[in-house]
């Protein structure tokens, strides 16, 4: 990991562009390399006593620190129990990938291959994962009907692929986040995403009041603002290296982890948010405030995620998804869709 | 707080330059809201990337919600700054799109000359935006990818005269070669109303892309 503080290309084979910051990812490296080379050893100390992963309350407070990235395979797979689901069906990618396909579906996934990190070296035409993300990408559009493709997967499954290296892997962890860990981002209608981003909206105006006035006075809707941030999961939004700790989190302890970076990110940049005073300043606010040092600086905003939210209960968020839900359904009852 | 429409000192003032001298003739400064609109993968944020930092990716990442730009063009004596939404292209992300061209004063509706499905789902967005946009917004038709001549499947002509029946604007367009990318954007600046009489930001109502609850503060050019 170390060579990569000079490296044009980082260790998922992300190119780093002209205007990328050296000096201030080797102030980050050179402490978070301590950090890792800790939790490295914890992890496999831990593992090295033979001990399965299950989800226990050392497994989550490990899990919040970061798990090293040569265990997120396996680990993603027993703390989200993707493996539960693999093992009542351990044949099901490869009969899927069997075919036939659906010609539609087909164009819709070959249409993204190439649009997907394209500045990244394993997914050029010539290197092989625009092949396994096909694979990806097509098995599971063929096993869920109700999801088929929605754009935004291609990213998720593409920084699977990155992280755990095997198609297999990825597909059932892309299975598990779509079906368990989210409600309906993906579907048709991507209710569920809606219905989230409001959920979102009510958590800020209750959680940061000012900011969330101050935003809707300058007219730009939550749902622009975050839209991507839910789709992707932070994948194409915050530094990759944030996006798979918050995915360390996702995996265990589900979507509420969702609300706590929105959240996080909204709070700890109050000041900046609040100093906007027209829309496209505030546009352009929302684009840095996810590039910026505290973003990158993804250890300590793992911690800051617990703590800067303040409560937040997997029943407040419930009750509110129902809220808004209901509300959806009696505003389509009145309205029938364009 | 900035609104849509036109203004005589607001960028003058904000120049880096020294202002004008007194009684020297001012440029008037316009804002607009467009967005862009159109089936995936027609070209919608090649053309946007074109337009503002002049580049052109073969392979351009998809667009997943929305992307926000900016760009300023100067007019004769008008200098016409953009607000640009460059918005997702598959249909499941079509429940988002209101918020997008809501308030819109400008759309350019994107389709793929070499393919045929992308200029009928281009239809539906001119329908579309002629059912619940702004009524007074500027359309304009891009048959992008004019490059791929070779594999045309839209004809001009077709294209024309569809454009012609519904009022819209048309070029086709290459963000590849840069072909018609100023010139579709400058064509669509002449056409928006600048002046008060004229309509000005009232086109598109408020700037805000919420249903904001402020009364809009007026408006265009002084």
């Amino acid at each position: 990991m170390a060579q990569s503080n000079f490296s044009a290309v980082d260790e998922y084979g992300f190119e780093r562009h002209e205007d990328f910051d050296y000096a201030s990812y080797e102030d980050f490296m050179s402490v978070y390399l301590k950090v890792l080379a800790s939790r490295a050893h914890k992890w496999s100390t831990m593992l090295g006593e033979g001990k399965s992963v299950k989800r226990t309350n050392t497994i989550k407070r490990y899990v919040r620190k970061g798990i090293p990235s040569e265990h997120r395979p396996s680990v993603w797979m027993a703390i989200s129990e993707a493996d539960k689901m693999r093992d009542l069906a351990p044949d099901l990618y490869h009969k899927i990938l069997d075919g036939p396909f659906e010609k539609e579906l087909v164009d819709l996934v070959k249409t993204d291959l190439p649009r997907t990190f394209p500045d990244n070296i394993y997914f050029t035409k010539e290197a092989n994962h625009q092949t396994h993300l096909f694979n990806v990408l097509i098995a599971y559009a063929h096993n869920n009907k109700v999801v088929g493709y929605c754009q935004g997967l291609n990213y998720i499954a593409g920084l699977l692929l990155l992280s755990t290296k095997s198609e297999e892997t990825s597909f059932w962890l892309l299975k598990v986040l779509v079906e368990k860990i989210l409600p309906d981002y993906y579907t048709r209608t991507m209710d569920g995403l809606i219905v989230d981003i409001e959920v979102l909206s009510e958590l800020v105006k209750s959680k940061a009041p000012d900011v969330h006035q101050h935003v809707i006075n300058l007219g730009l809707p939550w749902a622009v603002i975050t839209t991507k941030w839910f789709v992707c999961l932070f994948a194409e939004v915050l530094p990759i290296e944030t996006v798979l700790r918050i995915w360390d989190c996702l995996f265990y302890e589900g979507s509420k982890i969702l609300f706590r970076v929105c959240i996080t990110l909204i709070k700890t940049n109050k000041e900046a948010i609040m100093a906007c005073n027209d829309f496209t300043t505030l546009a352009e606010c929302f684009k840095a405030i996810v590039k910026n040092a505290s973003a990158l600086h993804c250890h300590e905003f793992m911690q800051s995620i617990f703590k800067v939210p303040g409560t937040l209960s997997n029943a407040t968020i419930v009750k509110l998804r129902d809220r808004f839900a209901k509300q959806r359904r009696e505003q389509q009852q009145k309205e029938p869709p364009r | 707080m900035s609104t849509n429409g036109c203004n005589d000192e607001a960028m003058a003032t904000n120049r880096s330059g020294a202002q004008r001298p007194n009684g020297a003739p001012q440029t008037k400064v316009c804002q607009f809201k467009l967005v862009l609109l159109g089936e995936s993968a027609v070209g919608k944020s090649s053309l946007v990337l074109r337009f503002v930092k002049g580049q052109f990716h073969e392979y351009q990442e998809s667009t997943i919600g929305a992307a926000f730009l900016t760009q300023t063009l100067c007019l004769d004596d008008t200098t016409v700054k953009f607000e640009i939404w460059d918005t997702a292209g598959q249909e499941r992300y079509h429940s988002l799109a209101p918020m997008y061209y809501r308030g819109a004063q400008a759309a350019i509706v994107v389709y793929d000359i070499t393919n045929q499905d992308t200029f009928g789902r281009a239809k539906n967005w001119v329908k579309e935006l002629q059912r619940q946009a702004s009524p007074s917004i500027v359309i304009a038709l891009a048959g992008n990818k004019s490059d791929m001549a070779a594999k045309r499947m839209v004809e001009f002509d077709e294209a024309q005269a569809y454009a012609d029946e519904n009022g819209l604007l048309f070029m086709e367009t290459s963000a590849k070669t840069a072909m018609n990318v100023n010139d579709i954007f400058l064509a669509i600046a002449n056409k928006l109303p600048k002046s008060e009489s004229g309509g000005g930001s009232a086109a598109g109502g408020a700037r805000r892309l919420a249903d904001g609850d402020q009364p809009r503060t007026s408006t265009c050019c002084k």
